[in-house]
């Protein structure tokens, strides 16, 4: 039987490393938002004759709009993004692309205003802090009869937020690289993570729970190793089945929902790892009053064994 | 195969087939739903929400009664376009939601949707003494006084002028406004203007209200009927004819008597303007003192314009303007659509065939029934959003494809747990019920979580302006995840049963386990 939770230190300090640089990202780089969180308009134009990006670029700059943000989208076409335009000042855009470059048509165009933009991320961070409190109170209310149900809510909701920082981090990293930004789509992929990530640590804590009535095992860490290398090829299996056909969705669909998919792949292989490594141990962390090992200059407190 | 066993087999197979029929083929019309509903991202059209500008004294009644006759209005308005499925709502209790598939114009559906189409009829204000009052009269004032003291409504002040082909232009440039604290003038956008910025148009003249006898003003809300016709004079053009209701036709009537000059004199006098969101578009002479209940709204139209007005006066006037710009707006080309579409069958399909084939490589014959179990979870899936009908975004493709892979989750806890069994030294058939029994708390509490984060996802979604996303995807991963316990459960479970007692049953290389080994 693997030791898994014998090395349980290890973990968070790996989570802990990933964790630390997906933050000093955040706060660097930050999570660039898209018109729906930050207000203003984007507008796709396609060209019938092939434009180059420089000449686009120069075109734009010299009718004013020095703040626009242009990204090339496929042959003679641009998507322009740039504070909330009225009516007069798009036809206006319009009117001035086409004199200059010809025949224009205009692909996609949508518009938030600053009043929408900002009910969006209210009730967006409302929404994240609603699931949690929800799922920590499920999560007691299952393992009600266990001793200490708070534990394993307190744990699922650690593994969750563990989860969610990891996807922010290494979302905020792919950004900065890319050039992506957040979108609802965004937030919606990190919901889902975080309904896959308690539904993951679930089933650990489940089969925990399991042998513990059934009084398998010398001690509680032992059970919980037991347990979770019993559930072990599960948590591995249907994380690859889901992968599976999250790469499918990424390979096929592409572009257009990029920000969901790629969210859902950070958080799966890290729900994955939380799930089978983190949740687990943090739960015998707090059985054995090992909290102290956190902190490097205090001398670890004795295990209660 | 046990008498149950085969009712439940029965009953799958029943299921089954009805979800072919259903779902096959795809754009078929079955149980009166017609192919699958598919969301605005998909097949391109027009997203708009606007608030509505109300009136700061309006009381919640009110505003909930106007925002309702906003939506039917608009709906009227939108009718008349041969726009498949639009969906006008209200949203919250200042907002309207209006979706338009397959309606990519969105300039056009902007001021469709935008026009207050409030009509009102207007005669010139006369001094004492019976003349014309211009804005130039107003402005000479030192202290702004009423004219006509009688009439207290609200005055607008049209300039006439000629464009560059010599047609006569009508231009709105000027507001007096009167209320208990003073009397005031304004820009047409509503705000204060300076008297100097106005002195160039001093010759405009100053209209107020048409009234009937009994001084109720005659608008729009007095029409029965307005139609698009051409003239019959010399030069026939297009004009909206119109018809009075009976209490319409009498205050016409009253009015038309008032300004009827019997020499036929074009002085402003005799003029009765038609306004419609105060913006004059004709001021013809009156030539008949009565014209009993009927009449006609000319100007310079084209003939789609006249359309245009004859749609817009019969659909009746906004209850309320709607603030510019809308708070959203977006919109999405069709071929881009159809696309995705394509893109994201791709995706399920492939999605689901790795899925089936890890499935039979890692459990073989009980990862095959899975695979025959997840087949019918696609088709009852695809037919519950036929049949319901869910409205299918990308994201709730994005949400049917995802729980595909999840779907297997729970085939995936009982098969593990069948083979912890079977390893125990049980026969197939116990282990096969432990494998289910056993699972099952696991299953219930992680699809719980993951249901009540689609809950909330869907509130969410309900919530915001931009919901179609968020809604989707939390609507298709909840009937996803539902409708996965049940295949998971009954039909694996009764698939597998099927093999328990066949020879196939002894053969434990087929269930993937090497008995007394681990």
């Amino acid at each position: 039987m693997f030791d898994v939770i014998g090395k349980r230190f290890w973990y968070f300090l790996i989570s802990g490393i990933v964790i630390l640089v997906g933050i000093i990202s955040l706060l660097s780089a930050g999570l660039p938002s898209g018109i729906e969180f930050s207000s203003g308009s984007m507008l796709t134009v396609k060209f019938e004759e092939p434009v180059e990006y420089d000449l686009f670029k120069e075109e734009l700059v010299s009718l004013g709009y020095t703040d626009a943000i242009i990204q090339s989208a496929g042959e003679g076409q641009f998507l322009i993004r740039t504070h909330e335009l009225s009516d007069s000042e798009k036809a206006q855009l319009e009117n001035s692309l086409s004199d200059r470059f010809g025949q224009v048509t205009e692909a996609q165009f949508s518009s938030v205003s600053p009043q929408v933009a900002s009910e969006t991320v209210n009730n967006a961070v409302i929404a994240v802090a609603i699931a949690a409190v929800g799922i920590l109170l499920y999560v007691t209310w299952a393992f009600r009869r266990m001793p200490r149900p708070f534990h394993y809510g307190t744990c699922a909701i650690a593994a969750l937020v563990h989860d969610a920082l990891i996807a922010m981090g290494v979302f905020s990293i792919l950004g900065a690289l890319m050039g992506w930004e957040i979108n609802l789509m965004f937030i919606t992929g990190l919901l889902a993570v975080i309904g896959y990530s308690v539904n993951n640590t679930v089933v650990v804590f489940d089969r925990i729970r399991e042998n513990l009535t059934k009084g398998i095992g010398s001690t509680f860490e032992a059970v919980v190793n037991n347990s979770l290398v019993e559930t072990l090829s599960r948590s591995v299996n249907t994380s690859l089945t889901t992968l599976v056909v999250v790469l499918a969705l990424l390979l096929f669909v592409g572009a257009s929902i990029q920000n969901f998919v790629v969210v859902l792949i950070i958080g799966i292989i890290a729900g994955t790892f939380s799930s089978v490594c983190v949740a687990p141990s943090l739960l015998v962390v707090w059985d054995k009053g090992e909290w102290g090992r956190f902190i490097p200059w205090r001398k670890p407190s004795k295990p209660k064994a | 195969m046990t008498r149950k066993n085969a009712i439940s087999l029965l009953v799958i197979l029943l299921i089954f087939g009805f979800t072919l029929w259903a779902i096959l083929p795809i754009d078929a019309v079955k149980l009166g739903r017609k192919g699958l509903h598919l969301g605005l991202d998909l097949v391109g059209g027009v997203h708009l929400v606007y608030e509505a500008d109300f009136t700061a004294n309006a009381t919640g009644d009110d505003k909930n009664r106007d925002i309702n006759r906003a939506v039917t209005t608009i709906q009227q308005r939108i009718d008349k376009y041969g726009v498949t499925e639009p969906i006008i709502q209200k949203m919250g209790d200042d907002r309207i939601l209006i979706q338009l598939p397959g309606f990519t114009d969105i300039d056009a559906a902007k001021s469709l949707v935008e026009q207050t189409g409030f009509l009102e009829f207007r005669e010139v204000e006369l001094t004492d003494v019976g003349q014309p009052v211009t804005l130039g009269d107003y402005l000479e004032q030192t202290q702004l006084q009423l004219f006509d003291k009688q009439e207290k409504g609200e005055r607008i002040f049209v300039a006439t002028m000629m464009d560059e082909e010599g047609n006569m232009q009508h231009k709105t440039v000027a507001f007096l406004v009167s209320d208990d604290k003073d009397i005031r003038l304004t820009d047409p956008a509503g705000n204060p203007v300076d008297k100097e910025a106005l002195n160039e148009f001093a010759g405009g003249l100053s209209w107020i209200s048409a009234r009937g006898d009994d001084g109720t003003p005659l608008t729009g809300e007095f029409l029965a009927d307005a139609a698009p016709t051409i003239s019959r004079d010399i030069t026939p053009s297009p004009q909206v004819s119109i018809e009075w209701n009976s209490e319409g036709g009498t205050i016409f009537d009253e009015i038309a008597k008032r300004l009827y000059s019997p020499e036929g004199d074009y002085s402003p006098q005799h003029l009765l303007g038609i306004f419609l969101d105060s913006t004059l578009l004709s001021s013809p002479k009156i030539n008949e003192p009565a014209y009993h209940g009927s009449g006609v709204i000319t100007g310079r139209f084209t003939r789609v314009e006249v359309e245009e007005l004859a749609n817009l006066l019969k659909s009746g006037a906004l209850p309320m303007p709607l603030k510019q710009p809308p708070l959203y707006q977006e919109k999405i080309s069709a071929t881009l659509g159809a696309d995705f579409i394509q893109m994201s069958w791709m995706a399920g399909l492939i999605g689901i065939i790795l899925v089936m084939l890890f499935m039979i490589a890692y459990y073989r014959l009980p990862g095959f029934l899975a695979s025959l179990a997840l087949i019918f979870y696609g088709t009852l899936v695809l037919a519950l959003f036929k049949l319901i009908p869910v409205t299918l975004s990308l994201a709730g493709l994005g949400g049917f494809i995802l729980s595909i892979g999840m779907a297997v989750d729970a085939n995936v806890l009982i098969f593990e747990r069948m083979k912890e069994e079977i390893r125990m030294g049980r026969t197939l058939g116990a282990a096969v019920e432990a494998g289910f029994n056993r699972a099952w708390s696991a299953i219930r509490d992680s699809n719980i979580t993951t249901i009540i984060v689609c809950i909330i996802l869907f509130w969410l979604g309900s919530s915001i302006v931009a919901s179609a996303p968020v809604m989707g995807f939390a609507l298709t991963l909840l009937i996803g995840v539902i409708v996965s316990m049940f295949t998971a459960i009954v039909v694996t479970r009764t698939l597998l049963r099927l093999f328990i007692h066949s020879p196939l049953s002894k053969k434990t290389a087929l269930f993937s386990v090497d008995r007394g080994k681990k």
